[in-house]
């Protein structure tokens, strides 16, 4: 065939994709950048006013609060992820019983949507009558029941523990992928050699994983420094707004018809992601390099 | 202690301690949807079995939940159908046509992947509203399909580029056109790669809040995520037993999904995720 026609019908197969992803993405995306330079309030005339949306973001004590947030939530909650879907990727690629139907279970936190299992959440954080609190009353871990939601340090631990429950199983099952590419003759020469199960961890599985893992770990942060669902849903954000991330930040002035100020918290928040994603792109090709 | 039986007890704990920390919102929205009093843990009231929960979800008519179910389940459905049938045309492109551009595709995808939903909604809520879209099952679907792209089209890419090109080639000396070589040779033989593509495109759609909250008013196009998060009840009380069953409800479809085609998504999980 040709090369010319080649070219052509090359284009014309991806025609759909590029008028989808152009009007639905890009477009999107540059008019929030546009809107941040301007006054763009309910009721009022549109009007340029350069950069006043950032200087306003800047001096905004209540971004900086949710902002503190955003990073600790990630912080706190991606470490103990990896730490989690690494035990459990392990345990999963032994042989034992079940393990057809484990692998089952652990897509379903994945799987529901999470503005859903934040009701049932909300449910077990219940002060009065949830299962929290009756479990810690029960084994005398405590005499007075916890206030999980209503309190600042008991709503970011609430937080923290349904991300958790959610998002470790995705990190599993890239680990788990990651784990069947080591090949079995490393562990069975290391047997040979009298090595225990620990000392093979250490030495061979995590050095081996060691690309998936920062995958994983970039992967995950990118994501979570746009939680919205599950504050949305389980907190609303409070109490006093210090269970409020960015997004919600952004999303609040929206809704209240400021779509100026909430376009420039929208545009750092993407800047934030933006940085990570090119990190992201470029240990992916130092993985390579690995290889 | 010998290594074997420590191991052992280190799986076998693992194990347990999983599948626990896995199903226990699952088993207490069961659990709660079936009694008559959600507070019975505080001692002053019984659990007392009921499907009254289940039975005033399905008769009353001002509850909506069921309109929320069949709101998700149209919008991903063919929100779900797009991407596959977009992400295979562009897939097959550039694995079998040389183009510029070809190499370009996917990673500019993969990096629009990463943008915030957050960074797109404020404008996307002011061209919507100019369409006239607001509340309308259009406004999800295409933004949507733009969020499962990037997974369905790496998706597709690999497996693509392992099917051989002989058989394009012995296709286009017979005189067949691109198109015709796609859904006629192509398409029937990938298809565990066509269904994790839609599975997962599904799954996306049908978790997706954000825009759904944003995007639609009430029962005529809301999802059932945004339908159950937003459920309070009218006086007051919060009626906690309707709003897990219908969460049990609505998760049930996703639940036997993954039941039945667990390996698909594994596989397209990672292959999306190890390559991207």
């Amino acid at each position: 065939m040709p090369k010319n026609s080649e070219t052509k019908q090359g284009y014309i197969f991806n025609i759909p994709l590029i008028i989808v992803v152009a009007i639905f993405i890009v477009v999107p995306v540059v008019g929030t950048i546009i809107t941040s330079f301007f006054r763009d309030v309910s009721f009022l005339p549109e009007k340029f006013i350069g950069l006043e949306n950032y200087k306003r973001l800047f001096s905004d004590t209540h971004f900086w609060q949710s902002f503190e947030f955003t990073i600790l939530f990630v912080l706190i909650s991606v470490l103990l992820e990896i730490f989690l879907g690494t035990i459990f990727a392990l345990v999963l690629n032994e042989n034992i019983p079940g393990k057809g139907l484990l692998r089952v279970v652990i897509l379903i936190p994945w799987a529901i949507p999470i503005a859903i299992s934040a009701r049932a959440w909300e449910l077990i954080y219940n002060f009065e009558y949830g299962l929290f609190n009756y479990i810690i009353i029960q084994l005398g871990l405590s005499s007075s029941p916890f206030n999980w939601l209503g309190s600042s340090t008991g709503a970011f631990f609430s937080i923290v523990i349904s991300d958790v429950w959610k998002t470790t199983p995705f990190i599993t099952i890239i680990l788990l992928a990651g784990l069947s590419t080591i090949p079995a003759d490393l562990y069975k020469q290391a047997k040979i050699d009298g090595t225990n199960f620990i000392k093979r961890f250490f030495y061979i599985t995590l050095p081996l994983l060691r690309p998936v893992l920062i995958v994983a770990l970039l992967f995950r942060t990118i994501d979570a420094i746009r939680i919205f669902d599950l504050i949305y849903v389980l907190t609303g954000g409070g109490p006093g707004g210090s269970t409020t991330s960015v997004s919600l930040y952004a999303f609040k002035y929206y809704l209240s018809g400021d779509f100026g100020y909430g376009s420039a918290i929208s545009v750092l928040i993407f800047l934030l992601a933006s940085a990570l994603a090119i990190l992201y792109m470029k240990f992916g090709r130092l993985t390579e390099e690995f290889k | 202690m010998n290594e074997e039986r420590l191991k052992q007890i280190f799986l076998i704990t693992g194990g347990i301690v999983l599948t626990a920390f896995c199903l226990l919102p699952f088993l207490w929205m069961i659990i709660i949807s079936l009694g008559k009093n959600p507070d019975f843990l505080s001692g002053q009231t019984s659990f007392g079995f009921t499907f009254n929960n289940y039975t005033a979800i399905f008769t009353s008519s001002s509850v909506h939940l069921l309109d929320y179910l069949k709101n998700s389940l149209i919008v991903s459905t063919i929100a779900a159908i797009l991407a596959t049938i977009i992400a295979s045309l562009s897939a097959y492109a550039i694995t079998r046509l040389k183009f510029p551009g070809r190499i370009l595709i996917p990673l500019l995808l993969l990096g629009f992947s990463m943008f915030p939903q957050i960074s797109l909604l404020g404008y996307l809520f002011k061209m919507l509203s100019e369409l006239g879209w607001i509340n309308t099952y259009a406004s999800l679907i295409f933004p949507y399909v733009t969020l499962a792209l990037p997974l369905a089209l790496w998706i597709m890419l690999s497996h693509f580029s392992r099917l051989s090109k002989e058989l394009d080639n012995a296709a286009l000396i017979d005189g067949a056109g691109r198109l015709k070589i796609l859904s006629k040779i192509i398409l029937p033989i990938s298809l565990p790669g066509l269904f994790s593509a839609f599975i997962l495109s599904f799954i996306f759609s049908f978790n997706e809040f954000l825009f759904a909250l944003m995007f639609t008013i009430d029962y005529k196009a809301r999802t059932i995520p945004v339908g159950i998060a937003l459920f309070e009840g009218l006086y007051g009380q919060i009626p906690w037993g309707y709003i897990m069953a219908a969460a049990v409800i609505a998760v049930l479809p996703i639940i036997m999904v993954i039941a039945l085609f667990q390996k698909y998504i594994m596989q397209g999980l990672t292959e999306g995720a190890i390559k991207g």
